[in-house]
């Protein structure tokens, strides 16, 4: 493929910091109250609640698809996409399980001072989404396959499971994402 | 300067009468054996068999003329009839003058209105047809004093009908009935000021029918007199109200000669009901006042200088309560509406917006030669919208609302004229209408709880927190629904630098007003298309089936801060292309919920981590289908394009089209085969997507040690706990008690689940100005999706 990749607009993430197995820097650092107090333009939202995949089964039954009940047939979602015409596909399989958490919160915030300085000379808007403190996964699982056809019930189907991955318990997220344009739009 | 009154229940200021008809009043005379079996009586009865008519009833203001053509009063029934008309008056022993009619089979009818400045354009007939049968009691002595009158009258209308007529089509309110009963109405002379006050008015009325005929034959029938069909009918209306008003007239215009309106009014008690064969949507409870202050009325001309009847408003504010909004076999309840406003004029955006309305002739110039045109001009200084369930409120906070430009309104027929597609129906046209709204941000509780968002969990259903736009285009509403009565739309709508928010900041956080930051869709163009959308009340809700629909929508930059200058993600292109999309909006919210975990029973929810809700029987939920067809053509298919690195021409502005671009086309859903054998994958699941909107507790913790934004101290960890006595109104707490756990913050709660069976990508391609387009991914499928999402939304601490 010789398409230009095209440098469009970078999203800068930053001044996270996971407190998962592995870490994240920041490279920014982090707003005290005082200046908190001084953002202009505050309101946002502060959200708690869950978002579930699949937590009983998807809309289709058929010799594939079925309830979660049903240990024949799998209850997951799937996604399938290929990058070559007339290739195979690679596939997300039984997608599915819960993330519930609370402090996720939303804002257009200006960032015109803080940050050791840089702040100042950053001078500029930022869509913040603070990360909420602790984050609860429950039963979340997806395969990774490469399969023949994009539906499994296409003729001549056949996939090979490559890993499957499995997510449960609490992680703790701190810190803020931001993101701004940047580049030519 | 003439007067005309007819059964003091019409008059008239300014008129001049030419009657080249007849005027016929049957006045028989009694009998000796008829007078002698009067006894004890007083007064006179007068018989009329009455038909008035002129070709012309003119008014003039400061020498412009509004001319009423083809007036007629006469049969309803008999184009060339008269109608009864029979008077019993009589003078009672306290001076009282009292008349006791009755009228029967009455048509008042003007078949045209022409402003004299234009007598090219022409508004359109209208007719009234009704009987009346009541009584109307004159005393002396007013309000303030024995200059002036009271009044007791008491009214019952039957078979009325109100219609509006435009080139052979028209409109009309059929089957009326309406009685009314004003007692104690006082007329006074305040010295140049005319006032009436009526200290209770109370009375109902039904409409049986909401009618639409495009056969010019047609005229006043229920019936199309060529085929014998019953005209199709939007639904039927009924009410009833109980009012104190009190109106001050006073002569003067907003220039020289013409008419001032001062009105207030109470709404002690009042319930509407709109019916779709059979189904209910009813608004029970309804209270509230409202003040007009400084109507005028001229005849004069619109900013452009065109000759119009003007309407103009010094300033309207008051308060709408609706206590239940019910719908559905069920009669549950959506919960309970309140509304305050204020019109009044103020500046937004650095241009000054008044409330006016310039009524003017000729409607679409497409259309034929009649029709309305009005030339309007609305600011909507501040409005306070809330809306309660199971006794929990929120307050979409500070509306505000502001516009110009012409709508003309027309009723058309299905048919190609002068190179104009018009569809059956009422069509409501936008002439370069250049409007916008913005609210502050929600508050959940009271008027004294903080501001925050929330909206943005409402975009799902194409609700914007603030709007700005330039638009064109017409919505035609046709008599008729998916099956019998409803309405069928047909809609074609353009929109130009638009700029709305998806993400947006107070516009006044406290110290005065301040530029709006957001997430914003900038240098925004749309356009839209609705072709045969059905509109019913049904046993479950209120149901939107649209036949097909496309669009598209180019967000020339998606800013982020400042709407206009705020820096740019680049542009997005929308297409949309849907056939057999619908919406049902269902009252109840989500019920009972597991949030912050799984779990269909209470105890398993617990197990998850999460917190058991009941969110009672009131709330909202919308229920959407969305089928995505796959791609006819260019202009009709699904698709979604990014791009960035754009040229920028001479005058600095950036080139759509010049840079690169991400394009994911021909976006469709399907049901994952072909099983009705017909060669063609099937598609009639689509995206299904049920929102529901409920005003709940729920759970905030604080995220860091110390103080928060509002100096209240807590650990990381605690709970927030509204509690009156403490000074922030809320304090933390690290182990709340079951009793603190009663007190959670109120929050925005929004519960979505959507499903969908396949939904696909044909290609995803990288587009290069130069090297053309490229495909990176040559498919994608997505299958077996069931998400769904329990978001409560409360202000940041």
């Amino acid at each position: 493929m010789t398409t230009n990749a095209p440098a469009i607009v970078s999203l800068l993430i930053c001044a996270v910091a996971l407190s998962l197995p592995g870490q994240a820097t920041a490279e920014l650092k982090r707003l005290d109250d005082q200046a908190l107090g001084d953002v202009s333009g505050q309101g946002g939202i502060y959200l708690s609640g869950d978002v579930s995949i699949n937590e009983l089964g998807g809309p289709i039954e058929n010799s594939y698809f079925g309830g979660c009940d049903d240990t024949t047939r799998k209850c997951g979602a799937r996604f399938a996409y290929r990058l070559k015409e007339n290739g195979g596909w690679m596939v997300l399989d039984d997608i599915r399980g819960n993330f519930a958490f609370e402090g996720l919160t939303l804002r257009v915030r200006t960032i015109d001072s803080g940050f050791g300085g840089d702040g100042e000379l950053f001078k500029r808007d930022v869509l913040e989404l603070g990360l909420p403190n602790t984050v609860r996964f429950n039963d979340v699982r997806f395969k990774i396959a490469a399969s023949s056809t994009a539906r499994p019930t296409d003729p001549g189907f056949r996939q090979t499971d490559i890993f499957s991955v499995g997510m449960q318990g609490e992680v703790v997220m701190e810190g803020n994402l931001l993101v701004f344009p940047a580049g030519n739009p | 300067m003439k007067c005309v009154n007819f059964l003091a229940n019409w008059s008239c200021v300014g008129v001049a009468l030419v009657f080249p008809g007849q005027v016929m009043a049957e006045m028989q005379r009694l009998n000796d054996t008829d007078l002698a079996a009067i006894r004890g009586q007083g007064g006179i009865t007068l018989e009329m068999e009455v038909e008035v008519t002129a070709d012309r009833v003119s008014y003039f203001d400061d020498g412009n003329g509004i001319y009423l053509d083809d007036f007629r009063v006469g049969s309803a029934t008999d184009p060339e009839g008269q109608a009864f008309h029979r008077v019993r008056v009589d003078i009672s022993d306290d001076a009282a003058l009292n008349l006791d009619y009755l009228i029967e089979d009455r048509r008042i009818e003007f078949g045209d209105v022409r402003l004299a400045g234009a007598p090219g354009l022409s508004m359109g007939g209208f007719f009234f047809d009704h009987s009346l049968k009541g009584y109307l009691r004159i005393r002396p002595g007013g309000a303030l004093g024995g200059s002036g009158y009271t009044f007791d009258s008491a009214y019952t209308m039957t078979a009325g009908r109100l219609g509006y007529r435009t080139n052979g089509n028209e409109i009309f309110l059929d089957n009326m009935t309406l009685t009314m009963e004003a007692l104690g109405v006082t007329l006074d002379v305040v010295g140049e000021t005319l006032r009436l006050e009526a200290p209770r008015i109370v009375g109902s009325y039904d409409i049986g029918a909401i009618r639409y005929s495009g056969n010019p034959l047609n005229h006043g029938h229920s019936t199309d007199v060529t085929t014998g069909a019953a005209l199709p009918s939007y639904g039927s209306i009924s009410g009833a109200f109980d009012l104190t008003t009190l109106t001050e007239l006073k002569a003067g215009g907003r220039s020289g000669e013409g008419l001032r309106i001062d009105h207030e009014t109470t709404i002690n008690s009042a319930h509407f009901i709109y019916r779709d064969d059979g189904n209910a949507l009813s608004l029970r409870d309804i209270s509230g006042h409202y003040r007009v202050s400084d109507l005028r009325l001229d005849v004069t001309d619109d900013w452009q200088g065109r000759p119009a009847l003007g309407f103009t408003l010094g300033a309207m504010d008051g308060e709408v309560n609706i206590g239940a909004l019910e719908m559905g076999d069920s009669g549950r309840s959506l919960g309970e509406v309140n509304l305050s406003f204020l019109l009044q004029a103020r500046e937004f955006e650095g241009r000054h917006y008044t409330n006016s309305l310039y009524l003017q002739g000729g409607g679409h110039p497409d259309a034929g030669g009649q029709g309305l045109r009005l030339a309007t001009e609305w600011s909507l200084a501040l409005a306070d919208l809330s809306y309660t369930e199971d006794g929990n409120r929120v307050i979409f906070s500070g509306l505000q609302s502001w516009g110009r430009g012409d709508i003309t309104v027309n009723v058309t027929r299905d048919e190609l004229r002068n190179g104009t597609r018009f569809y059956d129906g009422l069509r409501v046209g936008f002439d370069g209408v250049k409007a916008g709204y913005r609210i502050n941000g929600l508050q959940v509780g009271d008027e004294d709880a903080p501001l925050q968002g929330g909206t943005e969990l409402l975009l799902a259903l194409g609700f914007y927190p603030a709007y700005e736009f330039e638009m064109d285009g017409h919505i035609t509403l046709g008599a008729g629904g998916a099956s019998g009565e409803g309405l069928t739309i047909n809609s074609d709508i353009q929109i130009r630098n638009g700029r709305a928010a998806l993400i947006a900041s107070p516009y006044d956080d406290g110290s005065g007003e301040i530029s709006q930051k957001g997430l914003w869709l900038s240098d925004l163009s749309y356009d839209g298309h609705i072709r045969d959308m059905t509109v019913d009340v049904t046993g479950e809700g209120l149901t939107f089936n649209t036949g097909e629909s496309w669009s598209t929508l180019d967000v020339g930059n998606l800013r982020l801060g400042d709407k206009r200058s705020g820096q740019s993600f680049g542009r997005f292109v929308v297409q949309t292309y849907e056939t057999g999309s619908g919406l049902t909006i269902v009252p109840g919210g989500s019920g009972e919920v597991c949030a912050g975990g799984v779990g269909v029973t209470a105890s398993a929810c617990a197990a998850s981590g999460g917190i058991w809700q009941d969110r009672g029987d009131e709330g909202i939920t919308v229920r959407m289908k969305q089928i995505l067809a796959k791609a006819v053509d260019d202009s009709r298919k699904n698709a979604f394009t990014w791009e960035t690195n754009r040229e920028i021409d001479g005058s600095g502005q950036l080139v759509n089209g010049s840079g690169t671009r991400l394009v994911l086309n021909d976006i469709h859903t399907g049901d994952g085969g072909d099983f009705d054998g017909d060669g063609v994958d099937d598609n009639s699941f689509g995206v299904r997507t049920d929102v529901s909107v409920d005003v709940y507790q729920t759970r905030v913790v604080k995220k860091d040690d110390g103080p928060d934004s509002l100096g209240v101290s807590g650990l990381r960890g605690d709970e927030k706990i509204m509690d009156s006595a403490a000074v922030a109104g809320y304090r933390y707490e690290s182990t709340p008690s079951s009793a603190d756990l009663e007190n959670r913050p109120l929050g925005f709660a929004v519960r979505a689940q959507s499903r969908f069976k396949e939904l696909s990508i044909n290609n995803v391609d990288l587009v290069h100005p130069v090297g053309g387009a490229q495909t990176v991914v040559y498919g994608v499928h997505m299958q077996n999706f069931d998400i769904k999402a329990n978001l409560t939304a409360t202000p940041i601490p």
